[in-house]
């Protein structure tokens, strides 16, 4: 059992708290040390999912993809970079650029190919997902942050 | 803290006439019988007919975005699956006949039954929402099936009313209204009465009976002890018949309802498990990178889809509510708890509430805005027959803000961790005001791991 | 106004908006299709019924108007044997088509975007009758007086064709046109070409230099074949082969024409039943030994004919003799090399 003596002062928590979540929010993420490196992908397309489906490039790469179709006319739209490709059976289709922009991105079909299509999505982290750590830090931060409202709440109601 | 909406100007007379409300309901019933249409005899292709776009983007949109969080059950006063049936129930469309339809008077064509007593829960909205949930990759991605499904609950809302008093279907069977009452405990607007003890000395109450001004409460609700939002649908009925303009329109704190202790219920608790333990789900199928899990989802009578309908199933009726009920166990044991574990398990249960709510509008926003462009050409082409009537049938298709939603996504469920964080809190204080508030704590925190679970499971899937 | 007359609106309203939507959504839909003269064509994959309406037809000098769309993926329309160019079919959108014809015959029309593993078998006639005739010309009518060279040399396509010598390495044309070596005029006519498969034409040619003045190896013969594969074609024959190859061939044979296409390993698990014969792999251009065993009319013969259930789609009613002509010069690349096509 917890005793509320034991937990720091509210003002000062409030604001160690708010500190460390305004730094997990804000704070810049570190660059990457990795030299950015030129990258084939080979990502097939059928119905309804790519091939791989989860990619993984360094920020500064040079990402060639080759887009292949396996059954039917498929798409392919970045999130985030906005490229969009098209592939057909038999007629692969290639692209390539440098993948700058940081962060996890989805990519979806852009050609209707049937009743899954607008759920076909892979996805592409280019860098670690900062967002999605950023996230985490601040998910454990706002637990911590409810622990003080039950000692005033306490304080408060002892007679 | 509550501010009175009808002291505004225009919205007293807006809400005591009957014509807009009307208005609201014939467009929204024309839309409903566009999507039934186009979903019976358009094309096939789900992103190109109106059923599909307009019901699962446009429609979920504005529920799950706007109307809920803001107005609560808002949209349940002018949806227009119950109201073919109502007017037949009522014997009018527009004016009301007189007396209430409870009793059988009127013009009207019902039955008038009362709803079996057994049955006075939502347990059958919460199975008809796990069933609906259970063949989403098939319902929202085929016009036809979407159709039938529309075309269902109206026949089974019309059916009800023809048999059942008042708006039974509403109550206790349609499988949006489920939700829509669960989440509207957080909506920051609520029907109340001014003064209770006005209502304790009237008789006969008109409100619940109906008058020449209006119907009596087609939801079964006393408006003089309404309490909270769930299943009171806006209809303002009862602030037409009240002769005494007791009824009005509050501004209130978002959240309010959860405040109160009273009235928390089993068939509402795993009513939160389902919704939570479904926007897990379609997160996974839907937004994730498996394309095996979308083709199980989607191949209905196949062995892979037994295994993903019973793990499905699992998850939403056993495993959540099951971890759940270790978390609400520990924090009893930790804290050296008395109170009965069933009601505790209840009570924190509607800490999930908040959480959901959050869930499924970081879901939705997802959902939503990468489709939305779908919805210029349907407006042109509702049926996929070429036609263009706005000349906007040749957009194309392009995702919309894909560089800030992710962010928002996060916000939201940021939010709703420390919403549903500060409700635990509260409900522990009240479960346990006997024990010490520091063991509220003990109590509290398993409870929150759980959220916390959740949350970062959603993270990952939408996020990571 | 009074409730009795406000109630009556508001039933006048409902009614009219319910059954003025349906009738409107139906009123809508003739009006449109009288517009444009024409009701909906729609396109699925060959296992869900292919082209509905199948069957067309039309009359010479009048303009047949069809409106296109898809019922599942992304197919496309090309009539068989004409100029048109080809117009993608998109789903739950219509495209707007006019063909005029001006000889009578029986049309094929095809899918031209690959939607599935049959999806060669989405095809659909157009019966076009003359303006005076009331009667079809029959087929063999319509067809040229000649018919197709496997057939004028009694080539039986279905029969193994082996070469008996292959090179060391890839035969290349400009190599060929260097050696010095003046090819007599017999072996580099278009009908020897056609006739003669590249293993028979080095026989020959080996057998003619044997006693020339300069040493032949076994190869520089090899490049003369290639050298005389490349004087009976051209760089834009070869251009609209790599065209019609890719969007044709390639799904089954490869891009690289090695048989190993995306398509491939479906087409060998088709079940008799579906088929109607036993599908085979298919073939790999890049085999050396088979390539340079066959003559082109022989190749030519097995893209007009196909594979009598093997799974090769017969090509005879969508490419044109000059279609089919260059599509077999482009084959060839998998097994020499050209400036013509880098």
């Amino acid at each position: 059992m917890i005793s509320p003596h034991v937990l720091p002062s509210t003002l000062h928590a409030r604001l160690a708290l708010a500190l460390a979540a305004l730094a997990v929010a804000f704070f810049p993420a570190p660059t990457s040390l990795a030299a950015p490196t030129d990258r084939h992908i080979h990502l097939e397309a059928s119905r309804f999912a790519y091939v791989p489906a989860v990619i993984a490039v360094s920020p500064g790469d040079r990402v060639t993809i080759e887009f292949e179709a396996a059954d039917v006319v498929h798409g392919l739209y970045l999130d985030g970079y906005r490229l969009n490709l098209i592939a057909e059976p038999g007629q692969t289709a290639r692209l390539t650029f440098v993948a700058d922009r940081p962060g996890t991105f989805r990519f979806r079909c852009s050609v209707t190919c049937g009743p899954l299509h607008p759920f076909m999505i892979g996805k592409l982290s280019v860098g670690p997902n900062w967002l999605l750590y950023r996230a985490i830090g601040l998910s454990f931060l706002s637990v911590i942050a409810g622990l003080p409202l039950i000692k005033r709440q306490a304080l408060r109601d002892t007679p | 803290m509550r501010y009175d909406l009808i002291r505004l100007p225009l919205l007293k007379p807006l809400l005591r006439s009957r014509w807009p409300q009307l208005l609201f309901q014939i467009i929204a019933l024309g839309g409903f019988v566009l999507a039934i249409l186009a979903g019976l005899v358009g094309t096939p292709v789900g992103n190109h007919n109106f059923s599909i776009v307009f019901v699962w983007i446009a429609w979920w949109a504005l529920l799950m975005l706007i109307a809920v969080p803001l107005v609560g059950r808002g949209w349940c006063s002018i949806c227009p699956i119950p109201v073919p049936g109502e007017w037949l129930q009522r014997g009018a469309v527009l004016k009301p006949s007189g007396r209430g339809p409870s009793a059988g008077s009127g013009r009207g064509l019902s039955w008038g039954r009362r709803w079996p007593n057994r049955l006075r829960n939502i347990w059958l909205q919460n199975g008809a929402f796990a069933l609906v949930a259970l063949f989403s990759a098939v319902v929202l991605t085929q016009p036809r099936v979407t159709g039938i499904m529309l075309a269902a609950f109206l026949f089974i809302a019309v059916g009800t009313s023809l048999i059942f008093e008042r708006r039974a279907f509403c109550r206790y069977l349609c499988p949006v209204g489920g939700f829509i009452g669960l989440y509207s405990q957080l909506a920051p607007v609520e029907v109340r009465v001014k003064d209770p003890a006005l209502c304790v000395a009237h008789t006969p109450k008109t409100c619940y009976l109906g008058s020449d001004d209006g119907y009596g409460c087609p939801w079964q609700v006393f408006p003089g002890r309404l309490m909270k939002n769930t299943y009171c649908g806006m209809c303002g009925e009862c602030l037409r018949t009240c002769p005494y303009d007791n009824v009005t329109v509050n501004l209130r704190p978002f959240g309010a309802d959860l405040q109160h202790p009273t009235g928390r219920r089993l068939d509402e608790a795993f009513k939160a498990f389902i919704l939570l333990g479904s926007v897990l789900a379609y997160s996974a199928v839907m937004l994730g990178p498996w394309g095996a899990l979308k083709s199980a989802a989607y191949a209905v009578g196949t062995a892979a889809w037994l295994g993903y309908a019973l793990t499905f199933l699992s998850l939403i009726f056993g495993l959540l509510p099951g971890l759940f009920w270790i978390a609400v166990r520990a924090g009893q044991v930790f804290a050296r708890s008395n109170t009965p574990t069933r009601q505790t398990f209840i009570a924190f249960a509607y800490a999930l509430i908040p959480l959901g709510l959050a869930a499924w509008i970081a879901f939705s926003l997802a959902f939503v805005f990468a489709n939305l462009s779908y919805l210029w050409p349907a407006l042109s082409d509702p049926f996929g027959w070429g036609w263009n009537l706005f000349g906007t049938t040749s957009m194309a298709w392009t995702p919309y803000l894909t560089r800030v939603i992710p962010a928002l996504q996060t916000l939201a469920l940021l939010g709703g961790l420390m919403w549903a964080s500060a409700t635990v809190h509260q409900i522990a204080g009240e479960q346990s005001p006997s024990v010490g508030h520091a063991s509220g704590l003990s109590q509290s925190l398993p409870v929150i791991l759980f959220c916390l679970l959740v949350t970062l499971a959603l993270l990952g899937l939408l996020v990571g | 106004m009074t409730a009795k007359s406000a109630e009556r609106a508001a039933r006048l309203l409902v009614i009219g908006l319910v059954a003025g939507l349906a009738l409107a959504v139906f009123a809508g839909r003739w009006v449109v299709e009288t517009r444009h003269g024409a009701s909906l064509l729609h396109a699925r994959i060959a296992e869900a019924g292919g082209w509905t309406p199948g069957d067309l037809s039309a009359t010479v000098g009048k303009p047949l108007h069809l409106r296109l769309t898809s019922d599942d993926v992304m197919h496309g329309f090309a009539v068989g044997q004409t100029d048109w160019p080809a117009v993608d079919v998109l789903p739950g959108k219509a495209t707007d088509v006019t063909l005029t014809f001006d000889r009578p015959g029986t049309y094929t029309f095809y899918c031209t975007r690959w939607c599935g593993l049959n999806h060669w078998r989405m095809r659909g006639t157009i019966e076009v009758r003359g303006p005076v005739e009331d009667r079809l010309q029959t087929a063999a009518e319509l067809a040229t007086t000649t018919p197709p060279s496997y057939v004028t040399l009694g080539l039986d396509i279905d029969a193994p064709h082996l070469a008996a010598v292959i090179p060391a390495r890839k035969p290349s044309a400009a190599r060929g046109a260097n050696l010095g070596v003046t090819i007599p005029a017999a072996y580099l006519t278009q009908d020897y070409y056609r006739a003669h498969s590249p293993a028979k034409i080095w026989q020959a040619l080996r057998v003619e230099t044997r006693h020339g003045a300069s040493l032949l190896t076994d190869d520089d013969v090899w490049d003369l074949v290639a050298f005389v594969w490349q004087s009976n074609t051209s760089p834009e024959a070869l251009a609209e082969g790599r065209a019609l190859y890719a969007s044709n061939c390639a799904a089954c044979h490869g891009e690289t024409g090695a048989g190993d296409g995306v398509m491939a390993a479906a087409l060998g698990q088709q079940s008799h039943a579906e088929t109607g014969g036993d599908t085979k792999a298919p073939v790999a251009f890049t085999d050396a030994t088979s390539m340079l065993g066959a003559s082109p009319a022989l190749l030519q013969g097995k893209i007009i004919r196909g594979g009598m259930g093997t799974g090769m789609p017969y090509w005879g009613p969508i490419f044109t003799e000059a279609q089919t002509w260059a599509l077999v010069d482009y084959l060839w690349t998998f097994q020499f090399e050209t400036e013509y096509a880098p």
